[in-house]
């Protein structure tokens, strides 16, 4: 048995936290067998508080207050940097813009340990969030099928999950703090009517189908803002497939969005989110504490005719769900029967070529001119010195084979790669082990890795860790970047 | 006591009681592979003749693993029924064996004669049976057991539902009872056999059963056939059990190589009275077949079928709710083939009744064996005829984690149908209720797993 | 007779494997090529109008056991029973059946057998698999090179087919990677007739450091093509079976021979390196 400390840190359109988690992991192959290691137990070991995320405008992060917070929970949790060995920082809903992620991979850079920063695109937050609150585990310990909404300050990701298969995604804009609002000190009522500070785009359009006027500057009544999260509440309905589509939806899509239709309705559905906890819980606090329609948007889903008529769980997290997800779910291992030259691992960041199937046999085929061009392309293109190449490989091929594949990818890839780069292979098969004989016997003298059971699609950045479990293993994180 | 016969002018002469029981069984490849059995056709023939004018006493006295050293052995003899024991000891074999045919033995008769036979007189008489024989006597007899329901009444045949998964999965043997149940199988136990056995897994599949047996309210049993080590542990951590497993063998070095004793026995028996869920009394559930005793070099030199008597002897002394033989799982250097292995579960099965306990059978075989489907679909319907308790059920006869073939969820129905048996009484009313028998046919509906899923939240 | 305990709980334990990678998906399960020469019957949905067919496609995702597969009567449907007896067929002609000695012939591996003598001999005595016949001894030592640090060889055991489908893609990169290691490879052949144990005279006889039998298993119907590796070190006749290291489940859809060669090739740099196999390598 071996463990990790996992680090999760979720920056998002409202909050920011940190998680630190224990992954543990096992041979769960029998005595009489190649070995297989695999994640057997994950534990959170420290949640931070929740901090308002810092921005310097209404957009831009303020990444050197974030560094702050990081460090503070570094040290309330008693951990170093060196302490991590894998983990991964999303930068998430409005706040993923390229900019921000650049500017909190900068300060965020002593504290990379063994782990980058990446920004989510909105269907990974799903995913990474419906895994994280704990629906996918109801999903697969009630062989069912569950809806998870992540209700944030800037988005509503939601995934749908059949028995722990990810059936599809869709991500609106529907947020808590889509409208900001200050209270109105001239007013001297006892409710009195808060103004506007900010509204989104979304909330603008939700307010056009809902009748209402909302312009920053203005005052608006508490009415007004039900209005508009009726509004919200119906197009998430719809889109969840348990009301009609509303018109709101395509005008909402966050960019960037898969479009998923359920086919029928889920067998439950589960929030996450900020605003999950204003759905599940009433209290008799001001709708207007947070100085954001986040109460409110709550309210109305709760009260929502189409959402009353479901069965609902409580997944075990709710606001964390996104950190707890990044903190615990990101990490996956690489086949148990790999290869790699001494020393090569940990790698950060390392931008993906795959290749298509058609290529992968184009390739075989002695076209290795192909593989030369591709490699020469990506790492023109790219500002990366490093590459990887990830294939699907072949389902039970014959030594010849790989070697003539191991033939190709050196040649191709010592021709092109700076001196001193590895030469990176990751494979959907399993045939890592075998591959790497057959790179390791054409004499190649850089560094070398196959690795296999990893899926990455082009554009993938991929960070793998120092070997684990005797070596026998390597942990992978594979980021899809919303900007590449 | 003589120990040779002379056919077509040739003396056969035996060494002992032992060589005799040895060479008058009917062929199997285990005895031949333990170097035993007899080398010609007439040679076993003539051991026959000779096993025929033994008297009860000879095998009484001649156990085939000694007394001193043997804790079966001990618990046979010093379990019998004395004084019945003293009216039949010097009677031939032959003379056993006719009783046991005679119209005017009843079922009564019988149950008091096992109570006086060691297990080497069972099997000696076995021997002297033809097929037909061990059907006709141990369809006189019925044996009945309690724990939750009662097995084994006349009119009857139970099957144990068998949800066997690759890896343990609680979904996917869910999924499998469920099948199984809607095909009305599983009367006389819901029994997974376990691929790990931890404490932790037994209990995950345990709590499952016992959450399907209270939601739909099936009068059944429950069981997970791990280890009864871990079985224990599993229970005394408060997981819900009926009854608790365990293979045995012959002899008490058997029993060593399956690592437990008498001792862990009495010990199972005392913890289900106290913390078990069933109302019993009997608790125990024994799994046995022919050669295994020699697999773990705990044979002493004796055939099969005399070393499968042993354990029954062994079994009845705590009183199982059932026992079967797995009866072709152990392959072909132990039975050949279809022939061999229908013969030993006609042995067994007229053995285990003949020593007084409620037995089943596994009809089954391995891809290895000269055997296949339609062998073992004859076996089922000749034990069915034979009065057997319970047959095993695995969705459409593939076991997919013990990788070998029994009888499909489909065979008890075909042939309870064919030879006008039922389900258990209240398993039967429970499938009506549900809408899966009606006047003990398969119903439309049956068949359709999902008639559980749509009531439950499994 | 305990290699034979051995090799049942091997087979389960392939079987397990098999049907862990294979039907039951897993929540990041990768794609996976469509099979060839499927026998026409495994997508047909043959239980009619079932209460809830979601629920019904879900349970069948979470076991490879046949369910679903609805009745005539009381009994099997035709494709059911017939889908059956196929893999039932395949299972019993690759215990019965022989490895092609064409294909042993293209391989160019010197062919000797046990001294069971025939295939119903073989399936009953297994002590007898466990012996070489004189002639095949003597072959040995006329063909085959001496005192090598590893010797691999080929045996039918229980499936001829897994030998037929596996030897060629394994043989190359074991002994390339072997090789290319530094290590003295003896001269790979096939026994016929052959059980594991066989491979300790093979040891005596050859004088080899270790051996390393690739050795059919004992068929399920999910796969008739399984394949072992049993692996010794310094053996003599009657070594205790834990001496050895096993590699199972090697087939198509288990562990690929190809990959289970490189794999193998460690196995063996591991075991000449700490001087054990079987569980004195695990401690």
């Amino acid at each position: 048995m071996a463990q990790i400390l996992s680090v999760g840190i979720d920056i998002g359109t409202s909050t920011t936290q940190l998680v630190f988690s224990r992954i543990e992991m096992d041979n769960t192959a029998g005595y009489f067998t190649a070995p297989r290691i695999a994640i057997t137990g994950k534990e959170i070991l420290y949640k931070s508080q929740v901090y308002f995320t810092p921005l310097k405008t209404q957009t831009l992060i303020d990444a050197d207050a974030v560094r702050e917070i990081v460090a503070q929970e570094f040290r309330s949790a008693g951990y170093s940097p060196a302490d991590t060995q894998t983990g991964a920082v999303i930068i998430t809903g409005e706040s993923a813009r390229k900019e921000n992620s650049a500017a909190v991979l900068q300060a965020l850079s002593d504290f990379a340990g063994e782990f980058v920063v990446s920004t989510a695109g909105p269907d990974l937050e799903s995913i990474i969030a419906g895994k994280g609150s704990g629906a996918w585990q109801y999903s697969i310990d009630n062989d069912c099928t569950v809806v998870n909404l992540d209700i944030g300050g800037g988005t509503s990701n939601i995934v749908f999950f059949n028995a722990g298969d990810t059936q599809g995604k869709i991500c609106l804009d529907v947020g808590g703090r889509l409208i900001r609002l200050g209270t109105d000190q001239k007013m001297n009522q006892k409710e009195p009517s808060p103004t506007v500070q900010y509204v989104s785009y979304a909330a603008a359009e939700a307010a056009r189908l809902a009748g209402v006027r909302v312009e920053v500057g203005q005052s608006i009544s508490r009415s007004d803002l039900r209005s508009i999260c009726d509004a919200f509440a119906d197009c998430l309905a719809g889109a969840i497939g348990i009301a009609p589509v509303s018109p709101l939806q395509e005008k909402i899509l966050t960019p960037g969005s898969d479009v998923y239709r359920p086919a029928r309705p889920s067998r439950r559905i589960c929030f996450s989110g900020g605003v999950a906890d204003c759905i599940y819980h009433q209290n008799g606090e001001d709708d207007l504490r947070y100085g954001d329609i986040g109460p409110i948007l709550g309210r109305a889903i709760r009260e929502n005719r189409y959402f009353k008529e479901q069965k609902w769980i409580q997944g075990g997290e709710t606001i964390r769900a996104t950190v707890v997800g990044a903190g615990t779910y990101t990490t996956n291992l690489s086949g148990s029967t790999i290869f790699y030259s001494e020393g090569i691992f940990p790698v950060k960041n390392v931008p993906a070529l795959k290749l298509t199937k058609d290529e992968q046999w184009a390739i075989l085929g002695g076209d290795t001119q192909l593989l030369r061009d591709k490699v020469r392309w990506f790492l023109e293109q790219s500002d990366a010195p490093r590459m990887l190449l990830a294939l699907q490989g072949l389902p039970d091929p014959d030594f010849a084979t790989l070697k003539k594949l191991a033939g190709a990818i050196v040649d191709a890839m010592d021709g092109s790669l700076a001196p001193g780069e590895p030469i990176i292979v990751v494979v959907e098969r399993d045939i890592a082990k075998a591959l790497g004989i057959a790179l390791q016997q054409t004499g190649c003298g850089r560094k070398m890795a196959s690795i296999d059971s990893v899926k990455i699609e082009e554009g993938d950045y991929v960070d793998i860790g120092r070997p684990l479990m005797d070596g026998l293993v390597v942990p992978v994180v594979v980021k899809t970047l919303l900007f590449g | 006591m003589n120990l040779s016969a002379t056919l077509s002018g040739k003396t056969y002469a035996f060494r002992d009681v032992k060589d005799v029981l040895a060479k008058a069984s009917e062929e199997k490849s285990g005895d031949h592979l333990a170097g035993i059995a007899a080398e010609r056709a007439l040679e076993r023939v003539a051991a026959k003749y000779v096993l025929s004018d033994l008297l009860v006493k000879d095998l009484r006295e001649n156990p085939v693993v000694p007394y001193e050293d043997d804790e079966v052995t001990r618990i046979n003899q010093d379990g019998l029924d004395e004084a019945k024991y003293a009216e039949i000891q010097n009677w031939t074999m032959a003379q056993l064996r006719e009783y046991i045919l005679d119209y005017k033995t009843t079922e009564a008769d019988i149950r008091a004669l096992g109570k006086a036979l060691t297990a080497e007189t069972v099997a000696g008489v076995c021997k002297l049976m033809t097929n037909l024989d061990l059907i006709y006597g141990a369809n006189k007899v019925r044996i009945e057991a309690t724990c939750n329901t009662t097995i084994g009444k006349r009119g009857h045949l139970s099957t144990r539902l068998q949800p066997n998964h690759s890896t343990d999965n609680v979904e996917g043997i869910t999924a499998s009872l469920f099948e199984g149940l809607s095909y009305g199988c599983g009367d006389a136990l819901l029994g997974l056999n376990p691929v790990n056995d931890t404490v932790s897994s037994l209990a995950e599949v345990l709590k499952r059963f016992d959450e399907v047996k209270n939601r739909f309210e099936i009068p059944t049993q429950i069981c997970v056939l791990g280890h009864i080590t871990t079985q224990i542990e599993a229970v005394k951590r408060g997981a819900p059990c009926d009854m608790i497993f365990q293979s045995i063998a012959g002899s008490q070095k058997g029993n060593t190589a399956f690592g437990f004793s008498a001792a862990t026995v009495e010990e199972a028996i005392a913890l289900l009275r106290e913390r078990g869920t069933a109302k019993g009394p009997d608790v125990m559930y024994f799994e046995t077949g022919q050669g295994s005793e020699l697999s773990s070099d705990a044979h002493y030199g004796a055939d099969q079928v005399t070393m499968e008597a042993r354990c029954y002897a062994f079994a009845r002394q705590y009183h199982p709710f059932m026992v079967n033989t797995v009866v072709g799982f152990i392959g072909p250097e132990y039975l050949y083939d279809s022939k061999q292995v229908i013969r030993a579960g006609l042995e067994d099965h007229f053995m285990g009744k003949l020593s007084g306990i409620p037995m089943g059978c596994d009809c089954c075989y391995t891809n290895h064996m000269m055997a296949d489907q339609n062998d073992i679909e004859n076996l089922a319907l000749l034990l069915g005829s034979a009065g057997v308790n319970y047959i095993l059920g695995v969705p459409t006869s593939d076991d997919i984690m013990l990788n070998y073939q029994t009888n499909a969820y489909h065979d008890v129905n075909a042939v309870r149908e064919i030879l006008g048996l039922r389900p258990i009484t209240e398993f039967e009313r429970w499938l009506e209720k549900m809408g899966i028998m009606e006047n003990g046919h398969l119903t439309a509906r049956a068949g359709d797993p999902t008639i559980f899923t749509t009531r439950s939240n499994f | 007779m305990l290699d034979e305990k051995l090799i049942a709980l091997i087979t389960e334990e392939v079987v397990r494997q098999l049907t862990a990678s294979g039907r039951v998906i897993l929540p990041d399960s990768l794609s996976a090529e469509p099979a060839e020469g499927k026998d026409p019957v495994s997508t047909d949905r043959l239980l009619e109008d079932p209460l809830d067919p979601e629920a019904l496609e879900r349970m069948k995702k979470r076991t490879t056991a046949r369910i679903g597969v609805g009745k005539a009567g009381a009994r099997l449907k035709t494709k059911t029973m017939l889908a059956l007896r196929a893999d039932h067929a395949r299972a019993q002609d690759s215990v019965f059946a022989d490895v092609d000695p064409e294909f042993i012939k293209r391989l160019g591996l010197l062919s000797i057998e046990s001294q069971a003598g025939d295939r119903n001999t073989h399936i009953t005595r297994p002590d007898l698999g466990r012996k070489l016949c004189p002639k095949g001894v003597e072959a040995l030592l006329a063909h085959c090179e001496k005192n090598p640090d590893v010797q691999i060889y080929a045996s039918d055991g229980l499936s001829s087919a897994a030998i037929e489908a596996n030897l060629e893609k394994i043989l190359p990169v074991l002994v390339e990677g072997l090789t290319a290691k530094g290590l003295k490879v003896g001269t790979p052949f096939y026994l016929r007739f052959g059980r594991v144990a066989a491979e300790d005279q093979v040891a005596e006889v050859l004088g080899a450091k270790v051996v390393c039998v690739l050795i059919g298993e004992r068929p399920g119907l999910a796969t008739a093509e399984s394949m072992s590796a049993y692996i010794v070190y310094n053996s003599y006749v009657g070594i205790p079976e834990a001496k050895r290291t096993v590699v199972s489940n090697i087939h198509k859809d288990g562990l690929t021979a190809v990959e289970a060669g490189a794999y193998i090739t460690e196995v063996i740099q591991q075991i000449l390196d700490r001087k054990a196999s079987g569980v004195d390598l695990v401690k």
